[in-house]
C-alpha cells in the first residue's frame, strides 16, 4: 500500500466537501458577522455532498484506502440521509443561535465535522475506521451540547454526556481488541471468514466481543440501559443540537450497527440477535413508559427517540438482508420526522421548551398545530404518514424471524406512546391558549420544516417510493 | 545479545556521570544558604498555594498550541523517514496534512490565543 491515490479520494468526495467548508469557516470565523452567511455555507456543502454521494455510486461495490473505506448502496443512502440531517439541522439552528449568542462559525464547523465523522462511520470497512469516524462524530457532539457556555445546565449536559460517551468509547475498543485478539483481524471481511474458519461458537471470548462492541455502538443510538446520557444531553443542549443529535447520531449509529452485524459478525447471528433483542425489547419499552411522565418537551422527545431506537433495532435482530433494509427505511423516516418535530420546538422558541407552552396552540396558530399533529401522528406510526410505513416493516420482519413475542410488545408500547404524543395534540386544540401567540418564524425554519413535513407525507403516500434505493450491504 | 551492550554501557556511563556531580557537587562545594534559595521553586508560580487553587486559563492554552506543534512533529519524523519511497504525492499529502494544521492555528491567532494578557 503506497499511500492514498486520487482514485481513492474520488470516493470520499461527499466527505471533502464537508472538511474543506469547514476549513473555509474556521479560516473567515471572525470576519462573518451574520448568522445566515454560516448557515447558506453548510447548507450548500450539505446539498453538495448529497449529490456527490448519489454521483460516486457507480453500482458496484467500491473499496478505498487499502480496504478501509468503501463506497456502495448501503452507504451512499445513508450519506445522503446524513447530508439532509446536516442541510435540515442547519436551518433550524438559524434563530436558535442568534438568541442564545452562539458563535457562528464554529458552530456549524463542528455540525459539518460531526456529519463528516458520521459518512467515515456509515462507510467504514473496518473496526478502527467505524471507531475512528464514531469518535470524530461524538467529540463534534460534547463541544455541541455544551456550546451554549454561559448556560449552567448546558455545561452539566454537556459533561454528562462526555462521560458516558467516553465509558461506552472504551467498551467498544475493548471489544474491537478482543475480535482482533480472537479473530486476528479488524477489517469486517476478514473477521467473518475468521469466525467462519473457526466455527460457531468456538471461542466464549467472541461474545465477550461481540457484545462489547454492539452495546459501544448502541450507545450512539441511546438504545437502553445506555440511554441516561440523552434526556440530560437533549434538555441541556439547544433544541437544534438536540434535533441533530436525535436524528444524524441514530442515523449513523444504526448503519455502523448494521454493516458490523451483517458483514463481520453475520455468521454468529444467534450471539448478535440476542444482544439486540434485549435492547431493543428495553429501549421500547423504557422509552414508551418513562416517556409518559415527561413535562418537558426536549425530554420527552429524548425518551421517545429512545423508543424509537428500539424500534429501529427489531430490523436488525433477524440479521437478514430484509431486515436491514426495513432498518434503513426506519432510520430515514424517523430522521425527517424528528427533524421535523423539533423544528416545530424550535420554532416555537421559550414557549416550545414545555409541554404547557402546548396549550391552546391551534386557536392562535391552526397551521403550526397542524404540522405538529403530523409529526405527532406520525411518530406514533398512524397511517397515511411515514411512520406508519416505518414501524409496519419492522415490526414485519421480526415477525418473519419468528420474534413474535417481541412484536407484540412492540405494537403495545405503539398504544402507550400514542398516549404520550396525543397529550400534546389534546393540549394544543382542547386546552384555552396561555401565551402570547407565537412570532413569524424565519424563512429558513419554515423551509426545513416544509421538507420533512413533505417527506413524512410523501413516505406515507406511496410506502414503496424508498425501496429500490433501501439496500443492505 | 552483543548489539545491547554498548546500550547497556551507556546507561552505566550516563548514570555514573550524573551520580559523580551530585556526590562531588553535595561533598566538596561551598554552601551558603539563605531563606531564598531554600525555598521550594516552580517555574514562575508561587511556591506555596493550595493544590486545588485555579491555574490562568492562558497556560491551557498554550499548552494546546504546543500540542499542535507536536503532533504536527511526530507525524514529520516518520514521514521524513520514507520521504523518497512516497515520492511526490507523499509531500503533497503532508502539505495538505500541514495546512489543515495551519487552519487551526490561524484560528487560535485570530482569536487573540497568542495575547498573553
Amino acid at each position: 500500500m503506497n499511500g492514498a491515490t486520487l482514485a481513492d479520494l474520488a470516493l470520499l468526495v461527499p466527505e471533502l466537501i464537508l472538511v474543506g467548508m469547514a476549513l473555509v469557516l474556521i479560516l473567515v470565523a471572525r470576519r462573518i458577522q451574520q448568522t445566515p452567511v454560516a448557515a447558506v455555507g453548510t447548507v450548500l456543502a450539505a446539498l453538495l455532498a448529497a449529490f456527490c454521494s448519489g454521483r460516486t455510486w457507480s453500482g458496484g461495490a467500491e473499496t478505498a484506502f487499502g480496504g478501509m473505506i468503501t463506497v456502495d448502496g448501503y452507504s451512499q443512502f445513508f450519506k445522503v440521509l446524513i447530508a439532509a440531517t446536516l442541510a435540515l439541522a442547519a436551518l433550524l439552528s438559524v434563530r436558535s443561535i442568534d438568541r442564545e449568542q452562539v458563535p457562528r462559525a464554529e458552530y456549524h464547523v463542528l455540525l459539518l465535522l460531526a456529519s463528516t465523522g458520521m459518512m467515515l462511520a456509515v462507510s467504514a470497512l473496518d473496526l478502527l475506521t467505524l471507531y475512528l469516524g464514531l469518535e470524530l462524530m461524538t467529540i463534534c457532539s460534547y463541544i455541541l451540547v455544551g456550546i451554549t457556555v454561559e448556560r449552567p445546565t448546558s455545561n452539566e449536559a454537556a459533561i454528562k454526556y462526555f462521560l458516558l460517551a467516553s465509558f461506552a468509547s472504551a467498551l467498544l475498543l475493548y471489544g474491537i481488541s478482543l475480535t482482533y485478539g480472537v479473530t486476528g483481524a479488524t477489517d469486517f471481511a476478514a473477521i467473518a471468514s475468521a469466525l467462519v474458519k473457526e466455527g460457531p461458537g468456538g471461542n466464549p471470548l467472541l461474545f465477550v466481543a461481540i457484545g462489547l462492541v454492539t452495546v459501544g455502538i448502541a450507545f450512539k443510538i441511546a438504545a437502553v440501559p445506555l440511554h441516561a446520557w440523552a434526556p440530560d444531553a437533549y434538555q441541556g443542549a439547544i433544541a437544534p443540537v438536540a434535533a441533530f443529535l436525535a436524528a444524524g447520531s441514530k442515523a449513523a449509529g444504526l448503519a455502523a450497527l448494521g454493516r458490523v452485524g451483517l458483514v463481520a459478525f453475520g455468521s454468529e447471528a444467534d450471539v448478535l440477535s440476542a444482544v439486540l433483542l434485549g435492547l431493543a425489547a428495553l429501549s421500547i419499552l423504557v422509552g414508551s413508559v418513562v416517556a409518559l411522565s415527561q413535562t418537558d418537551m426536549k425530554r420527552l422527545l429524548a425518551y421517545s427517540s429512545i423508543s424509537h431506537a428500539g424500534y429501529a433495532l427489531l430490523g436488525l435482530i433477524a440479521g437478514t438482508p430484509e431486515g436491514v433494509s426495513a432498518m434503513m427505511t426506519y432510520a430515514f423516516f424517523y430522521v425527517f420526522m424528528t427533524l421535523g418535530i423539533f423544528g416545530v420546538v424550535i420554532a416555537l422558541g421559550e414557549r416550545g421548551e414545555s409541554l404547557d407552552g402546548y396549550r391552546g396552540l391551534a386557536a392562535q396558530r391552526p397551521g403550526t398545530a397542524a404540522l405538529l399533529l403530523l409529526f405527532l401522528l406520525s411518530l406514533t406510526g398512524i397511517p397515511p404518514t411515514a411512520g406508519f410505513v416505518a414501524k409496519f416493516v419492522v415490526i414485519l420482519s421480526a415477525v418473519r424471524a419468528g420474534y413474535v413475542t417481541l412484536a407484540v410488545l412492540a405494537v403495545a408500547c405503539s398504544v402507550v406512546s400514542a398516549f404520550i404524543y396525543m397529550r400534546v395534540a389534546v393540549l394544543m386544540y382542547m386546552r384555552e391558549p396561555q401565551d402570547a401567540a407565537p412570532s413569524r418564524f424565519p424563512v429558513a425554519v419554515s423551509a426545513a420544516l416544509g421538507v420533512a413535513a413533505l417527506v413524512t407525507l410523501i413516505g406515507g403516500i406511496s410506502p414503496g417510493s424508498l425501496t429500490p434505493w433501501a439496500v443492505s450491504p | 545479545m552483543n548489539e545491547y551492550i554498548g546500550i547497556a554501557v551507556a546507561f552505566v556511563v550516563a548514570g555514573g556521570i550524573a551520580a559523580a556531580m551530585v556526590v562531588l557537587g553535595s561533598t566538596l562545594g561551598k554552601k551558603k544558604p539563605t531563606s531564598e534559595k531554600l525555598a521550594p521553586f516552580e517555574c514562575g508560580k508561587d511556591p506555596l498555594s493550595s493544590p486545588i487553587g485555579r491555574l490562568a486559563i492562558k497556560f491551557y492554552l498554550t499548552a494546546i498550541l504546543f500540542i499542535l506543534f507536536d503532533v504536527e512533529l511526530v507525524f514529520l519524523y516518520p514521514w521524513a523517514v520514507v520521504y523518497r519511497t512516497l515520492g511526490t504525492l507523499g509531500l503533497v499529502e503532508m502539505g495538505v496534512f500541514l495546512g489543515i494544521l495551519m487552519v487551526g492555528y490561524v484560528y487560535a491567532w485570530d482569536n487573540g490565543a497568542l495575547e498573553w494578557k
